[in-house]
C-alpha cells in the first residue's frame, strides 16, 4: 500500500480557473520524491493538498488507505512533517528550547521527557550550540533547521518540505544535503518541492514535473 | 468582466464614505441606519465593489461584531424582557434594538469602506496627497493596505503549523487554548515587524523624504461626475442630519 496517495484529484483556489486536474499519485513510505515545475505551477499547492491542509475540489487523497480530509490536522502533522515555503511562520516561541518544547508542556508531558527528546532533536541536527538562542535573531538558515527540528520533534515517517534550497549560501545547501541523506538513511520519506535542479540531481528517486494542471514524470 | 461600473476619482469615493460613515456613527436610529445601510450597499454596487469577497475577508470581524452584538444585547437592559431567568430580563427589547444598531453601522462603515478598494493604492496616495494630507502619512496607509492579504495569508499558514504540530486547537480546553494563542501571536507580530524593517531599509536606500517636497507624475484630475458625487454626497448628508435633528424624522421608537 501506497503511503500517499492522489486519486482523481482536482483543485482550484476560489474563482480561479483549475489550477491542478485529475492528478493520480502514489509515493511510497520510503521513497524520495522531487517535484519540480515554473513559479505559480502549483508545487504549494500540491503539498498542501497532500497535507490536508486544502482539500480537493474533487478526488481523493489518502495517507494511508485513509481519507485524509477525515483526519485532523495533528493527526496528519505525527505522520507527515511539512516545512513551509516561509520557515518564519512555523516558529512560534521566543527561545529555540521552548519552540521544541511548548507543544509537549501543554500537553503536559514530563519535563524529562521533553528535554531528552530536544536534544536529541537538536543533536540529529547540529544545532547544539542554538539551544538557549533568541528565535527572532536567528539566520534564515538556522530558522530553517529549527523548522525542521520542530516537525522531527513529532518523529513523522514521512517530510514534504517547499522549496527548502531558497535562502541558503552553498555551504549551508551542502549542510541540507547532508541532513536529507540522513532522513533517508533513518527510513524516512521525502518529497522536496524545489526548482534546484542541481539540488535535487544529488539525490536519487523519482522526479515529478507540474506543468499545465498535470504532473509528468 | 463587463459589469457596469461608475468610474470616479478617489477623492469622491472618500466623500461617500466619510458622509455615510458620518451618519452611522452620529445617528443612532434604526430606521435611519437601515436606511443609510441600504444606500451605502447600493453605492458600493455602483461603484463596482465586490461586496462577497469583502464580507469573505471580514469574516472574522464579523464573528468579534456578533460577540459584540450578543454581549450589548445581554448589558444594555431596557423596554419588554424577551428572555428572562427567575424574573431577571436576561435579553430586552432595548438591548437586541442596541446590538442591531451595532451591526448596522459597522455594517455601513465596512460596506462604504469596500468603495476605497476599487481603487489602487497608488491612486489612494495621490489622492491623499492632493488633500493636502502629507506624503509620509499617505504612504503608510498605503502600505497598510497592500501588505495585508500578504500577512494574512501568512497568519493562515500559521495557524495551520501550529496544528500540525499535533495542537488540536477544537479539543484544547479553553484556559490552555489562550496559551495557544499566545504563541500563534509571536510570529504574526515578528513576520509584522521584519517586513516593516525590510520595507524601511528599502525606502531609505531610495531616498525617501531626502526631498521635503516631491513631485509626482500622476496627477488626478476631477471629472464632472466626481464634482456631482461629491456635491450630492454633501446635499445628502446635511439633509439626513437636518431632517433628523432639526425635524426630528424619523420619531423616535423607543
Ligand atoms: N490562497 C490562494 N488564493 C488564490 N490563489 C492562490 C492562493 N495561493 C496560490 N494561489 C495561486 O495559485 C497558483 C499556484 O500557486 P502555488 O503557490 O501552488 O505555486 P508554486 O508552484 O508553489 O509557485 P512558486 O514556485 O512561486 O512557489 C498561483 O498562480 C498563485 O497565484
Ligand atoms: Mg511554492
Amino acid at each position: 500500500m501506497s503511503f500517499i496517495k492522489f486519486e482523481n484529484v482536482s483543485f482550484n483556489y476560489q474563482h480561479q480557473k483549475l489550477l491542478l486536474s485529475e492528478l493520480e499519485l502514489s509515493i511510497d513510505s520510503n521513497s524520495f520524491t522531487a517535484v519540480t515545475g515554473p513559479n505559480g505551477s502549483g508545487k504549494t499547492t500540491l503539498g498542501k493538498l497532500a497535507m490536508g491542509i486544502l482539500k480537493p475540489l474533487s478526488g481523493k487523497v489518502l495517507l494511508e488507505g485513509r481519507d485524509i480530509s477525515t483526519m485532523s490536522l495533528g493527526k496528519v502533522g505525527s505522520k507527515i512533517g511539512y516545512l513551509f515555503q516561509n520557515p518564519e511562520v512555523q516558529i512560534f516561541a521566543n527561545t529555540v528550547i521552548d519552540d521544541l518544547g511548548f507543544v509537549m508542556r501543554i500537553k503536559n508531558i514530563e519535563e524529562n521527557e521533553i528535554n531528552k527528546k530536544i536534544d536529541t532533536v537538536l543533536d540529529f541536527l547540529n544545532i547544539s550550540d542554538l539551544r538557549n538562542s533568541n528565535t527572532f535573531n536567528l539566520s534564515y538558515g538556522e530558522k530553517q533547521r529549527l523548522a525542521i527540528a520542530g516537525i522531527l520533534i513529532n518523529e513523522p515517517q514521512f517530510l514534504i518540505l517547499d522549496e527548502p534550497t531558497t535562502g541558503l549560501d552553498i555551504g549551508r545547501k551542502k549542510m541540507l544535503s547532508a541532513l536529507i541523506e540522513k532522513l533517508l538513511a533513518a527510513g524516512k520519506g521525502l518529497m522536496i518541492i524545489s526548482h534546484d535542479h542541481k539540488f535535487i540531481n544529488n539525490f536519487s528517486g523519482k522526479v515529478l514535473k507540474i506543468s499545465g494542471g498535470k504532473i509528468y514524470e | 468582466m463587463s459589469k457596469f461600473s461608475i468610474e470616479a476619482d478617489i477623492r469622491s469615493k472618500l466623500a461617500v464614505v466619510l458622509g455615510f460613515s458620518t451618519i452611522a456613527v452620529f445617528i443612532q436610529h434604526i430606521y435611519v441606519l437601515s436606511f443609510i445601510l441600504i444606500i451605502s450597499i447600493a453605492a458600493a454596487l455602483l461603484f463596482g465593489a465586490n461586496i462577497l469577497k469583502a464580507i469573505k475577508t471580514t469574516r472574522n470581524l464579523w464573528y468579534l461584531f456578533f460577540i459584540i452584538v450578543i454581549l450589548q444585547s445581554i448589558f444594555s437592559r431596557s423596554g419588554q424582557a424577551l428572555l428572562a431567568i427567575n424574573g431577571f430580563p436576561l435579553i430586552t427589547a432595548g438591548g437586541v434594538l442596541k446590538g442591531g444598531e451595532f451591526l448596522m453601522r459597522v455594517s455601513v462603515i465596512v460596506f462604504s469602506a469596500t468603495i476605497i478598494s476599487t481603487s489602487n493604492s497608488r491612486e489612494v496616495v495621490q489622492g491623499l496627497v492632493q488633500l493636502k494630507i502629507p506624503y509620509d502619512i499617505a504612504f503608510m496607509v498605503s502600505v497598510a493596505i497592500r501588505f495585508l492579504p500578504l500577512l494574512r495569508s501568512e497568519i493562515k499558514d500559521t495557524f495551520t503549523a501550529i496544528q500540525l504540530r499535533g495542537l488540536d486547537l477544537k479539543k484544547i480546553p479553553l484556559k490552555r487554548r489562550i496559551r495557544v494563542y499566545l504563541y500563534i501571536f509571536n510570529p504574526v507580530v515578528a513576520g509584522a515587524i521584519r517586513k516593516a524593517r525590510g520595507l524601511s531599509i528599502a525606502m531609505e536606500m531610495r531616498a525617501f523624504r531626502a526631498y521635503r517636497k516631491r513631485t509626482s507624475f500622476l496627477k488626478l484630475r476631477l471629472s464632472a461626475a466626481d464634482y456631482f458625487i461629491m456635491v450630492f454626497t454633501l446635499i445628502f448628508t446635511s439633509a439626513v442630519f437636518v431632517m433628523f435633528y432639526y425635524f426630528n424624522f424619523p420619531a423616535g421608537i423607543i
